[in-house]
C-alpha cells in the first residue's frame, strides 16, 4: 500500500510539472487501488484480532498496521486531489510559472513518505524521529511558498486563480508530509509502547505525561 | 511560457516494503491456509444424530460435517455435549452401557453403524486423541508400533522401523526420541506423551483424527506445539476438535461448531464466527456474556 502511495504522488506531482493532464486523470482511477488495500487490510487486522488475541507487541502491531492504512489512504486522497489541480492548471492557455520553491517542497515531503515507510518496514525508531524532527521544515517550506504567491498576486492579480491551484498543491504536500508523521509515530508507538502523538501540544501545556 | 521541466526522478519505492509485500507475513495459523492446496473434500457426515444416556437426552438432532483438510472445532459450555458427539464418529460411545446413538453417521459415504462394518478398522481409520495423554507401558517404539502390528499392517522388522519414524516424525516427536526409542514411554514430558499419542493415531493411516480437549492438561508451551502440529496435520487428515478454549479454537480451526444444551446452535466458517456471529447464543457465549 505503501508502494502504491508513494507511486502515485510521484504522478500526480509530475502530471502537475509536465502539465499533463492524462496522466493526471489516471491518478484517480490509481488511487481505487489504494482504497481496495484499506478495505482489505480492515478485514484483515478485524480477522487478526478476532482470531489471534494479539497482545503486547503483537497487539501494538496490528493497531499500528490499521493506522498507518488510513493515513496512506489519506496520502492516495491528496495525491488524487494534486492531480485535479494539475487538471486545471493543464487546462490555461498560459502554464503557470511553478515556483521553485514548490519543487522542493515536493522533494521533502516525498522523502518524508518515503522515510516513514521505510522507518516502519524495518522498525527503526531513530528513522522515524528525523521525519518527525524534519517536519517542521516542510511546515516552513510551504508557509514561504504561500508567502511567495501572495506576493506575486499583489503585483499581478490576473493569475490569481493559476495560483490558487498552486498554492493547493503546497498544502496538498503540508499535509502528505504530516500523514508520513503520523506513520513515524505509530513506529516509536510499536517498538518503545511510548505514545509521542501531539507531542509539542501536550508539552506545550504542561502535561505530566 | 515554458514549463519548468523536472528531471525525470525515479521515486524509488521502499524497497523494504516491497519485500514485506512479497514475504509471506502469515499473521496467524489457520491464516496461512489458503496458500496450501488444502482440499476441502467430505470425509464425514452426522445427520440428525440424537445420542442418549438412559432417559437424559445429550444430543439433540445434530447435523455436522468433517472435511478432510480442515479443522473443525467443537465448542460451548461444560456440559453441552460436545465430547459426546465427538465419540460418535469412531463410536466410543458403544463400550457406554447405557448411550444410545441414533441417525446417520457415514465416513466416506459408508454408514459406520452398518451391519458389516467393522468397528475396530473404524477406530484405525478414525483415530482418537484424548485430553490425559494415555501411553501404553511400553517402550516408546512399542507404543507406536502397536496399532500396525494388530492391524496386520505390518510384518517385518524393516516395515515396522519405517511406519515408527514416519509416525514419529510426522508427529514432530523423532528428533526428541530417536536415540531413546527403547526407553518407556512413561518417562517422557506430558507433552511429549501426548505427541506420542498422535504419533499412534497416525501410525495406523487413519483418514479422520478426533481430539479430545488435547491440550486441557499441557503447560502453554506444550499447548502451542500441539497447535504447530495441528496445523501441519491438516494437510494429511481431516481433524475435528473438542476444546474449552476459544481462543485456541480461533487459532486453529476453519469451521468452529457451538453447541448448546445438546444442540448445534451455530456452525459455520471460523472467521465469521469470531467476528461476526449469526446466532445471539453464540455471540454470548464467543464475548463471555454467558457460559
Amino acid at each position: 500500500m505503501g508502494g502504491y502511495c508513494e507511486a502515485i504522488l510521484a504522478k500526480a506531482l509530475r502530471s502537475v510539472w509536465d502539465g499533463n493532464d492524462a496522466l493526471a486523470a489516471e491518478v484517480a482511477k490509481d488511487d481505487l487501488s489504494i482504497d481496495r488495500l484499506d478495505v482489505a487490510i480492515d478485514e484483515g487486522v478485524l480477522k487478526a484480532l478476532a482470531l489471534q488475541a494479539p497482545v503486547a507487541e503483537d497487539l501494538r502491531t496490528v493497531m499500528a498496521i490499521k493506522m498507518v492504512a488510513t493515513d496512506l489512504e489519506r496520502v492516495g486522497d491528496l495525491a488524487r486531489n494534486i492531480a485535479k489541480s494539475a487538471r486545471r492548471l493543464a487546462a490555461h492557455d498560459e502554464a503557470p510559472t511553478i515556483p521553485a520553491m514548490l519543487v522542493s517542497l515536493s522533494r521533502a515531503s516525498q522523502s518524508a513518505l518515503r522515510r516513514s515507510l521505510d522507518s516502519f518496514a524495518r522498525n527503526d525508531t531513530d528513522l522515524a524521529r528525523v521525519v518527525l524532527d524534519d517536519d517542521d521544515a516542510v511546515d516552513d517550506l510551504q508557509d514561504e511558498v504561500i508567502r511567495d504567491i501572495l506576493r506575486e498576486l499583489e503585483s499581478h492579480p490576473h493569475g490569481a486563480s493559476r495560483e490558487v491551484d498552486v498554492i493547493m498543491v503546497a498544502k496538498h504536500l503540508e499535509r502528505v508530509a504530516d500523514h508520513a508523521t503520523n506513520i513515524a509515530e505509530q513506529v516509536i508507538l510499536v517498538a518503545e509502547a511510548k505514545n509521542v502523538k501531539h507531542a509539542s501540544k501536550l508539552a506545550g501545556i504542561g502535561s505530566e505525561n | 511560457m515554458s514549463q519548468l521541466r523536472i528531471a525525470e526522478e525515479e521515486v524509488e519505492v521502499s524497497e523494504n516494503l516491497n519485500a514485506m509485500a512479497e514475504s509471506q507475513r502469515p499473521i496467524g495459523l489457520s491464516d496461512r491456509d489458503d496458500s496450501r492446496a488444502a482440499t476441502s473434500r467430505l470425509r464425514m457426515r452426522a445427520h440428525e444424530v440424537d445420542v442418549h444416556y438412559g432417559d437424559t437426552h445429550a444430543i439433540k438432532k445434530v447435523s455436522m460435517d468433517i472435511l478432510e483438510g480442515e479443522v473443525t472445532a467443537l465448542i460451548g459450555p461444560s456440559g453441552c455435549g460436545k465430547s459426546t458427539f465427538l465419540r460418535c464418529f469412531n463410536r466410543m460411545n458403544d463400550t457406554i452401557p447405557t448411550c444410545r446413538v441414533t441417525g446417520e453417521i457415514t465416513l466416506d459415504g459408508r454408514d459406520i453403524h452398518a451391519e458389516d462394518l467393522d468397528v475396530v478398522q473404524l477406530r484405525a481409520r478414525v483415530g482418537m486423541v484424548f485430553q490425559k495423554p494415555n501411553p501404553f507401558p511400553k517402550s516408546i517404539y512399542d507404543n507406536v508400533a502397536y496399532g500396525p502390528k494388530i492391524h496386520g499392517v505390518a510384518t517385518s522388522r524393516p516395515e515396522f522401523d519405517e511406519i515408527v519414524e514416519r509416525s514419529l516424525v510426522r508427529a514432530g516427536l523423532w528428533e526428541e526420541v530417536k536415540d531413546r526409542i527403547g526407553e518407556p514411554a512413561t518417562a517422557l514430558s506430558g507433552g511429549q506423551q501426548q505427541r506420542l499419542c498422535i504419533a499412534r493415531a497416525i501410525a495406523v493411516d487413519p483418514e479422520v483424527i478426533l481430539m479430545d480437549e488435547p491440550c486441557s492438561a499441557l503447560d502453554p508451551i506444550a499447548t502451542a506445539h500441539i497447535e504447530e502440529l495441528i496445523y501441519e496435520l491438516r494437510g494429511h487428515y481431516a481433524i475435528a476438535i473438542v476444546t474449552h478454549n476459544m481462543q485456541q479454537a480461533a487459532r486453529v480451526s476453519q469451521r468452529t461448531a457451538f453447541f448448546h444444551l445438546g444442540t448445534l446452535i451455530e456452525y459455520g466458517a471460523t472467521d465469521e464466527i469470531f467476528t461476526n456471529p449469526r446466532e445471539k447464543r453464540t455471540s454470548d457465549y464467543i464475548t463471555g456474556r454467558y457460559g
